[in-house]
């Protein structure tokens, strides 16, 4: 059993605020969230192996993307380290893997009771949607994970966005490491148990991995974006085969959905130049 | 006659460094602003001589908001684009309802041994083609004029883009106002004698239209980029419809020439991007 574990970092017990997850600008605190970011993954990792997983792949896919301590992770897994990833979250993921893992995942933007919420770039994605369905990052990248054929297994983060995922993969086990006050505040277990959590539900994850399904959308997928303002839907337009639909959205349509993500990683890096 | 002309900086005469180009410079900037504003009147001037009636005028220089509008001619038919991003760039508001077109203050593509040679972003790229012919900003847009049957009969600026520009668009009037000594460094005209040139050349520019050519590549057009660094390409190859054929280089190929182009200054926006460190 392959499994492919993309983690990312606000959804990690306890973390309440940027700049506990700020790996660019580092308040004294992100050294310390980094290394319960690094121990949540090893939980995951621990738990997966004795549901019976064997080789893992871990990609580091918060912020700048280099966070996690090797040192606190099992000697035998691979890492993919490192920004500007084509296929960013997801990168590397495709048939060979029978299961995914989302770690420390954090709600989509624009969500209720859920702690940083935001779809990769705050100040540019308002809203993504995928066949009419918004997504969070959860949905984007469980649908790249779909399109290989590969199913989500578990995802850790708050209860928002917990329940958001098996709202749309009813398959997925979740561990609920927090419950969110608003954007910026958290009602969190302590990241011993969290780890304890996350260890036990990853087990039982792989170890019922069969009833889980691929998350695809149908083909041709559209693809739209509501960007957080005017100007920066002024550049994305020009992004080929996108569609002005109105001030601050763009549509895109292809049949190839690896094309999609990829044009939706150009739409929020092209944003942010506004 | 309705003209259109397009206004870069960098090829008026006596401009020699990116400071006197830069907005941001508070020293230089401030005259060299007004010498390509005068440049750019002395082209209107020399056109209305002759018989130009309608103009508009497109900033298409860093910001793309250059111009002192006090120096420029006060009547009606008279238009500016100013500001950026523009979705056609230097070629803004180009459409087949135009005779002509004017190229002012145009300097030489990347890579030529000229002053200040770039193509759109010298920290992003290295060479761009089109069906495999070199491109400078000039080529680029004449062939995005010509996608609308709209000839360009005047460009000025160095010697080097006067000279490369004519071998393709042979029926244009080439006034060089400056010729290379090196990248920075340059043998020119004072903006007095520049500005009479130009109004010449202008003039004698107007009467060529009859015989002008718009100028265009055969499509479909494949756009080839090389790009300055591998992080440039990396982002690049983002888009839809980009393929990459190396480490440093991209290609995009499409039906319609408006297409290529739009998609080489998104290309070159989101390649520049990459620029910032990671």
């Amino acid at each position: 059993m392959k499994l492919y574990l993309a983690s990312d970092m606000e959804g990690v017990a306890g973390v309440c605020s940027w700049e506990q997850v700020d790996a660019r600008t580092p308040h004294p605190d992100y050294a310390i969230f980094r290394r319960y970011y690094s121990r949540e993954v090893a939980s995951a990792i621990d738990g997966a192996r004795a549901g019976g997983a064997e080789a893992v792949l871990v990609n580091d896919s918060h912020g700048p993307m280099r966070n996690l301590l090797f040192d606190e992770l099992p000697a035998d897994v691979r890492v993919i380290f490192g920004n500007r990833k084509p296929f960013s979250m997801v990168q590397g993921a495709d048939g060979g893997f029978d299961g995914a893992f989302f770690v420390g995942y954090h709600g989509g933007i624009g969500e209720p009771n859920a702690v940083l919420c935001h779809t990769y770039s705050p100040g540019v994605v308002y809203e993504a949607r995928l066949n009419g369905v918004r997504c969070s990052e959860a949905t984007l990248n469980a649908a790249l994970l779909g399109h290989y054929g590969v199913p989500l297994l578990f995802v850790s983060g708050d209860r928002a966005t917990v329940e958001g995922v098996q709202a749309q993969m009813p398959w997925v086990r979740g561990a609920i490491v927090k419950e969110s006050i608003g954007a910026f505040a958290a009602d969190s277990l302590v990241p011993k148990a969290a780890r304890r959590l996350i260890r036990r539900e990853a087990e039982a994850a792989v170890a019922g991995a069969k009833a889980a399904r691929p998350y695809v959308f149908d083909a041709p997928v559209t693809l739209e974006v509501d960007l957080a303002k005017a100007e920066q839907a002024d550049l994305v337009e020009m992004i080929p085969g996108f569609e002005r639909t109105g001030g601050r959205s763009v549509r895109f349509v292809h049949a190839d959905f690896p094309t999609i993500f990829r044009a939706f990683v150009a739409t929020w890096r092209l944003g942010a130049q506004a | 006659m309705k003209l259109y002309i397009s206004a870069d900086m960098e090829g008026t005469a006596g401009v020699c460094s990116w400071k006197q180009c830069d907005p941001s410079d508070a020293h230089e900037y401030p005259a060299y602003r007004r010498y390509m504003t005068q440049e750019v009147r002395a082209a209107v001037d020399g056109a209305r001589k002759a018989g130009a009636g309608s103009i508009l005028i497109n900033d298409s220089h860093w910001s793309m908001r250059n111009l002192l509008f006090d120096d420029l001619p006060g009547d009606e038919d008279l238009r500016v684009l100013s500001g950026s991003p523009k979705p056609h760039s230097m070629g803004q508001g180009l459409d087949a309802s135009f005779d002509a077109v004017f190229f002012t203050g145009y300097h030489a593509g990347a890579g030529t041994a000229a002053t200040l040679s770039h193509t759109s972003s010298p920290e992003t790229i290295y060479r761009v083609c089109v069906n495999g012919t070199p491109c400078s900003e000039a080529l680029l847009y004449a062939a995005l004029a010509g996608s609308y049957g709209v000839p360009v009969v005047l460009i000025t600026g160095d010697d080097t883009i006067v000279r490369e520009t004519l071998q393709s668009l042979p029926w244009a009037v080439g006034v060089a106002v400056k010729t290379a000594i090196g990248y920075t460094a340059v043998d020119s005209l004072t903006p007095h004698a520049a500005r009479a040139a130009i109004r010449a050349g202008a003039r004698e520019a107007v009467g060529r239209i009859e015989k002008a050519k718009p100028f265009s590549f055969e499509p479909p057009f494949e756009l080839t980029i090389e790009t300055v660094a591998v992080e440039n390409a990396d982002f690049m190859e983002l888009l839809p419809g980009f393929e990459r054929t190396g480490g440093r280089s991209v290609r995009f190929t499409a039906g319609d020439y408006g297409s290529v182009l739009r998609a080489f200054i998104v290309a070159t926006r989101i390649g520049s991007a990459a620029n910032a460190v990671a």
